[in-house]
């Protein structure tokens, strides 16, 4: 049984022993003030526990996203956001190469670039991104607890914070961090209407939901979520008039993005309209099968398992809250399995529920198997016991395979830092003239080496034809002669869009042979062959080029 | 052996020793330059006057707004006159001494349109000038380094003339071109080579075995040669270590890569001198491509490059060339110089002339000097800031600089909103957490079975 149900239990037969003939009142009150008194001390103790479990918790989970944090420099979209930041910031140089106004909304580039004013620097943005990572496992326990007690409380947030997802995700500067916190806040407050039926949550829910969207556009599809989550739940009984008030809590929390794109000048409508349409038109960027390729592996397949197993086996039970959270998953699953663009990150909000299902699984089947509950034990302590030495360890070693900094020349977006970007840009930085430019093969290495380099970089894919590009994007219309007239010094081969692009890695290495190409700096790594052999391989290569 | 031959015979093997050493030690010495310049180059291009490249430069003795040069000078009854204007293509203009005798006509400077009309041209495109259009990255260059106003052309003739002032100070002595160009004279290289400095002569698209004895098929010597002074000196032909001086321009990219810049580099940039009918950007380009180079090398620090113009090539000047001796000067010539010492965007107003270049590597490297012309010649020098530390390499774009400012966004307006959306959130949590009953959460069984939401 739960433990607080224990303790329910015991301070009901507690309270009954008050009821009692006044002749025995005064022994049975000097009884029940020892035995009050003994309940306080295991409550005392209990709450001591758990919170110092909460807080090893708190620490493991901050410890995995710290380790090696900085081993590996930014990747593409870390860069970006960095650069924004640093644009809001005023850093006079990155200004130049990283409109404010690119994609998304500004929360978060808005909290780094207070940050940042201090000084540019990757780590301090992956700190916060930590940070926010952290909050989000406290948020989880919250969740879990507000669903189903302290101890999936404390399990969901022991699994969130192993999680491989949500580790490599929150180690990083994306936006994604950020808005998983927000969803999360949401759904907890979801909870708390659930419960309580009180509008104000409600309201709050409306407000966290607009963080949620002002973190990263895309939270918006949890809207749908909520929506299916109330239209399921007629027993709630929620009003019309909660329901305008709580989207006008939302939409004016929401207001400064739309706001800020008309209001804030230099170009911004324009560039904040044009990327809308190209986000809506673009072609895929994955197959259809990434998904469930890259994110079950991630999150933990045994984690997943214990999930859907406890929706199943625990069927009987199932009330409002697994048909919050299944629509809290649900949805944005189907939504970015159906839309073109796909993300390592994009389905990280999935990432709580799927540890709160868990947790609960695991709680509330191990006790009905008769683990740990025969003996007497709490509840928690038996589901610690099962959940501990398998899928606790599972997280554990899949996190720590992916935290250890172990460069490779594939990459794949968002799933951690880039090997050699730092250090190219960082020699670009030092070795190449001011106003000195960069061709690239593609725009990931470019942002890389603009964030880190301080000069420009054009990605030679980018397309001339606006609707094949992001319009953040600068195409090179005519490299020949733009190399011909000197307004590119420089070519940089990378091994990570080689991989993605024959086409356009061949034709860079054109140009560095048409055009004098001589390499000036080579970043490289050293990789085991099947035979044993260590070989250097080079991961990134500097040309200059000259008519 | 007698004592007092022993004795010769010893005094004899002393000073030839001594001599040796002197000799050996001179040549090992490396000649310490004055200034912090180790490496300066020099890129003669062809053709144009300065009011024809930036006669509307802001800040430069330029194309006087009233200019209206006359048709016909001779006739004190025409008041017809031509204008400047823009111009959107690349005439070769007649540019020989008669030209010029005319379009000076005794320092009237009157003659522009009427001596090209006298050989048939069309005189008024004499008043053609091009700008930041046409030439963005000389512009550009202008405006972060030097620009040289008051540069002239060393002779009131043509190319030849020019370039032996330009190597050795003198005239070539009225020689056409049409066979050995120039005169054998001493040039710069020689006193270079005297005290051992390095130095090149670069030469794009260059054939080592062109010279002045082999005339071209038109009985005329190939441009190479025709341009290039060295080529109809003997010495230079003959002797292994001065012609393997003058090298293709490739070679210069491999010094510059290498650290083996000499110290003195003279270039001449053949099919791309910007000589019209040749369009002006092959000559932007290679000016670019080498001070690039430059840039990205570690002489940057200690170099200088100066960018030239061989003669006025029949084109307008509203300034009279000063008449020192009975060659020169000509018309004004554009000159850019860029160092890390130049000044930061300075016009300069030293009166100048090919003889300063020779001024300037006399004075640096401590020469004698070739002539009259170099000895009293203004030196370069002036142009540059040498109490400054070198300015850091600064790749100058193609484009023209926009005169507009990129509009910021009002970056008050970002934080003040996403601030309030985040304070706003925060009251309305709060709020919820302050009205709604914290005892809610109490109220209900977390496993209470499927009862549906809100519990009891």
């Amino acid at each position: 049984m739960h433990d607080r149900d224990q303790r329910l239990t015991v301070t009901r037969v507690s309270s009954a022993g008050g009821h009692v003939q006044a002749s025995q009142a005064g022994r049975l009150l000097n009884r029940c003030g020892a035995r009050v008194e003994s309940l306080a001390e295991i409550r005392l103790s209990d709450r001591a526990l758990h919170r110092l479990v909460l807080g090893a918790v708190l620490g493991a989970g901050t410890a995995l996203r710290l380790w090696q944090i900085n081993a590996l420099g930014l990747n593409s979209d870390e860069a970006v956001y960095a650069g924004q930041a640093a644009a809001l910031a005023g850093d006079p140089v990155l200004s130049g190469m990283f409109p404010i106004f690119r994609a998304h909304p500004l929360l978060y580039q808005s909290a780094l670039a207070l940050v940042l004013r201090l000084g540019v620097s990757d780590l301090l943005g992956r700190l916060l991104g930590v940070a926010v990572g952290v909050a989000t496992i406290y948020v989880v326990y919250r969740l879990g607890d507000e669903l189903y007690g302290h101890t999936v409380g404390l399990l969901s947030a022991w699994f969130l914070a192993l999680m491989p997802y949500h580790v490599v995700v929150t180690r990083q500067m994306l936006l994604d961090g950020p808005m998983t916190l927000f969803a999360t806040l949401t759904l907890y407050l979801l909870a708390r209407l659930s419960k309580s039926r009180h509008p104000a949550w409600l309201y709050g829910a409306g407000a966290a939901m607009g963080l949620t969207i002002l973190a990263k556009e895309t939270g918006i599809v949890l809207l749908a979520s909520i929506y299916i989550y109330l239209a399921l739940s007629p027993e709630l009984r929620t009003r019309l008039r909660d329901v305008a008030l709580s989207i006008a809590c939302m939409a004016l929390i929401v207001a400064p993005f739309p706001l800020s794109l008309l209001l804030a000048g230099g170009g911004s409508a324009i560039s904040g309209r044009q990327y809308l349409i190209w986000q809506l038109f673009r072609r895929p960027n994955h197959d259809w099968d990434f998904y469930l390729t890259t994110v079950p592996e991630a999150i933990g397949p045994l984690l997943i398992a214990a999930a859907l197993l406890g929706l199943w086996l625990l069927r009987a039970q199932n009330t409002w809250r697994e048909r919050l959270l299944l629509a809290w998953a649900v949805v944005p699953v189907a939504y970015f399995q159906l839309w073109p663009v796909k993300g390592f990150q994009y389905l990280l909000p999935l990432a709580p529920v799927v540890a709160v299902l868990g947790a609960r699984t695991l709680v509330r089947w191990a006790p009905q198997a008769g683990v740990g509950a025969a003996e007497g034990r709490p509840g928690w302590v038996s589901a610690w016991a099962l959940a501990g030495p398998v899928v606790a360890v599972s997280l554990l070693v899949a996190s720590w395979a992916r935290v250890e900094p172990a460069p490779t020349a594939v990459f794949l977006a968002g799933s951690g830092g880039v090997a050699g970007g730092r250090e190219a840009g960082v020699w670009v930085r030092d070795h190449v003239p001011q106003g000195g430019t960069l061709m690239t093969i593609g725009p990931s290495m470019a942002n890389i080496l603009q964030f880190y380099g301080h000069h420009k970089a054009y990605g030679l894919s980018v397309s001339p034809n606006p609707l094949h590009r992001n319009p953040s994007y600068q195409p090179i219309h005519n490299p020949d002669l733009q190399i011909r007239n000197g307004e590119i010094q420089y070519v940089v081969w990378d091994a990570y869009s080689a991989a993605r692009s024959a086409f356009f890695s061949q034709k860079l290495r054109t140009y560095a042979q048409r055009y004098h190409g001589r390499v000036v700096h080579t970043e490289s790594i050293d990789i085991a062959t099947p035979g044993g052999e260590v070989i250097s391989r080079p991961l990134i290569i500097v040309y200059q080029v000259r008519p | 052996m007698t004592r007092p031959r022993f004795e010769l015979l010893v005094c004899a093997v002393v000073l030839s020793t001594a001599l040796r050493e002197a000799e050996t030690g001179s040549a090992a010495q490396p000649v310490e330059p004055r200034t912090p310049i180790r490496h300066l180059v020099v890129l003669m291009q062809q053709n144009h006057t300065f009011d024809n490249y930036f006669g509307t430069y802001p800040g430069a003795d330029g194309t006087p707004h009233e200019t209206c040069v006359p048709i016909e000078p001779a006739n004190p009854h025409s008041t017809e006159c031509v204008e400047p204007s823009h111009l959107d293509q690349y005439p070769d203009l007649s540019h020989s001494r008669n030209t010029f005798i005319h379009q000076y006509n005794g320092g009237r400077m009157d003659g522009f349109v009427s001596a090209h009309e006298i050989e048939g041209q069309d005189g008024t495109l004499a008043l053609g000038y091009y700008d930041d259009r046409d030439l963005p990255y000389y512009w550009n260059l202008a405006d972060e380094y030097v620009l040289f106003d008051r540069f002239f052309s060393s002779a009131h003739s043509g190319s030849v003339d020019n370039r032996m002032y330009w190597v050795a100070g003198v005239s070539a002595g009225g020689s056409d071109g049409s066979s050995r160009a120039y005169p054998d004279r001493p040039t710069i290289f020689d006193r270079l080579e005297e005290k051992g400095i390095e130095w090149k002569f670069y030469v794009r698209n260059f054939d080592p075995s062109l010279n002045y004895r082999n005339v071209g098929s038109a009985g005329m010597l190939e441009p190479q040669v025709q341009w290039l002074p060295l080529l109809s000196m003997d010495r230079f032909i003959d002797d292994p270590k001065l012609s393997s001086r003058i090298v293709d321009m490739e070679e210069f990219y491999e010094d510059v890569r290498r650290g083996t810049l000499p110290a003195v580099s003279y270039v001449m940039a053949l099919g791309a001198s910007e000589h019209p009918p040749s369009n002006l950007q092959g000559g932007q380009r290679v000016t670019k491509s080498m001070i690039q180079a430059l840039m990205q090398s570690e002489a940057w620090d200690a170099s200088a490059f100066l960018l030239t113009y061989d003669d006025w090539g029949g084109w307008y000047d509203h300034v009279v060339p000063p008449q020192i001796d009975g060659s020169g000067y000509g018309f004004r010539v554009p000159a850019l110089l860029v160092s890390p010492y130049a000044r930061r965007g300075y016009v300069d107003h030293t009166e100048l002339d090919f003889a300063s270049i020779l001024r300037f590597i006399e004075d640096n490297w401590g020469l004698r000097p070739l002539a009259r012309r170099d000895a009293r010649a203004n030196s370069i020098a002036g142009a540059f800031d040498f109490a400054r530390p070198p300015r850091e390499p600064r790749v100058i774009p193609w484009e023209r600089f926009s005169s507009m400012e990129r509009e910021e966004p009002r970056r008050g307006v970002i934080y003040a909103s996403y601030g309030a959306a985040v304070a706003l959130a925060a009251l309305i949590l709060a709020w919820a957490a302050h009205v709604a009953p914290e005892t809610d959460r109490r109220s209900v069984h977390p496993f209470s079975g499927p009862t549906g939401a809100g519990g009891p």
